[in-house]
């Protein structure tokens, strides 16, 4: 067991979440918002976020569908390469919740953590290996600029060994996590250990 | 049953892709996602939801995408609310960022210019704000889905535009 990263205020420790909205309570939630939670995950029944969300059950349940495919469907990039491309965009939207969770998973999965510290760091130069650095670079650029990625920025990734597949996973990657972000860090906070106890 | 081998989603459209191009068949390989997304894209724009209606949605969709400069998804937005009938002053008012005269409107505009742009300044207040210009919990919930699901499809558009364009250069 390695000690957790802290650096700027990110964290690699598990956090909880407080939300600033009513939850569904189980016991007297519809088919429709059990439906959704389960389709998320067997924990969302638990979970205060997914349980806020639970107002809208057709919206969660949609979003649950498209969040476990883009980030467990077989082939394609790694998933340790997805969960990175989660990082860096939550470190960009400085959503440290999720940079938390992420980061938990790309160690994991990657039984690594070097280039976390990085991302924590100083997101625009992170990266350990070439390919590393160009998912990090795009990861940051289709996060802060969309409207400036171009073709240059593909072949770059190419450059470094991404094979198309692999790059869509990690535009949907990215691109989900401007989706959760924004969710997490505008209907609750996160939670720090000593706080919670 | 829909065919899904030559359907033209609403990324498809404004990215454009057509089904003829790589780029089309390279995001047919992971369908789930493009039966997701834009499943919800109709959960968002949905009738059935309460408490916001889709015509404010479509407006909080355009000054989403002219925040982002994602001109194409900012076309299909101000066409979707030519069709729905929404009032052509407001409409011309949102996407050129001039105030609107309707006070939930601006607070509702307000809102997703700043969860679009910096959402780390996101705050109790700003959800407090929502609810005090008369929005119920599973209202402002769709609302923040919704404004965060404009953040994906202008990435997942943007993404798409640039793969494309690789293709057409190779």
């Amino acid at each position: 067991m390695t000690l957790p990263i802290r650096i700027k205020g990110f964290t690699t420790e598990v956090l909880s979440w407080k939300p600033w909205l009513d939850t569904v309570d189980v016991d007297t939630a519809t088919p429709a918002q059990l439906a959704a939670l389960d389709a998320m995950s067997p924990q969302a029944r638990t979970s205060p976020y997914f349980l806020v969300l639970a107002h809208q059950p057709e919206i969660l349940l949609q979003r649950s569908i498209a969040f476990n495919a883009i980030m467990f469907a077989p082939g394609g990039m790694p998933r340790a390469e997805r969960e990175l491309g989660a990082t860096v965009e939550s470190r960009v939207n400085g959503c440290v919740y999720c940079a938390s969770v992420h980061a938990q998973r790309f160690e994991q999965l990657a039984k690594r953590n070097d280039v976390i510290s990085q991302v924590f760091e100083a997101p625009a130069s992170a990266g350990t290996t070439p390919r590393e650095k160009a998912i990090v670079a795009f990861s940051v650029r289709l996060g802060a600029e969309p409207d400036k990625v171009s073709a240059e920025d593909i072949r770059a990734l190419k450059q470094a060994g991404l094979a198309e597949l692999e790059i869509l996973d990690l535009i949907h990657s990215v691109a989900l996590f401007a989706w959760a972000n924004r969710l997490m860090l505008n209907l609750g906070e996160p939670v720090f250990p000593a706080a919670a106890s | 049953m829909t065919n899904i081998s030559n359907v033209v989603d609403v990324i498809d459209a404004a990215v454009p892709l057509a089904p003829d191009q790589a780029t089309w068949a390279l995001r047919r390989q992971r369908d789930k996602v493009v039966s997701a997304t834009q499943g919800s894209y109709d959960a968002m724009f949905s009738p059935a939801v309460e408490g916001l209606s889709v015509t404010e949605r479509l407006l909080v969709a355009l000054h989403a995408c002219c925040v982002s400069k994602a001109d194409s998804l900012a076309a299909h937005y101000r066409d979707r609310l030519a069709a729905e009938g929404a009032d052509s002053g407001v409409i011309e008012a949102v996407d050129s960022g001039e105030p609107v005269a309707d006070a939930r409107l601006r607070t509702v505009l307000a809102f997703t210019g700043k969860l679009i742009e910096r959402p780390i300044e996101g705050d109790r207040a700003a959800v407090q704000s929502l609810a005090d210009s008369g929005l119920s919990a599973p209202a402002i919930v769709a609302m923040s889905q919704l404004i965060a699901f404009l953040s994906y499809q202008i990435r997942l558009a943007a993404g798409l535009k640039a793969l494309a364009a690789a293709e057409a250069a190779a």
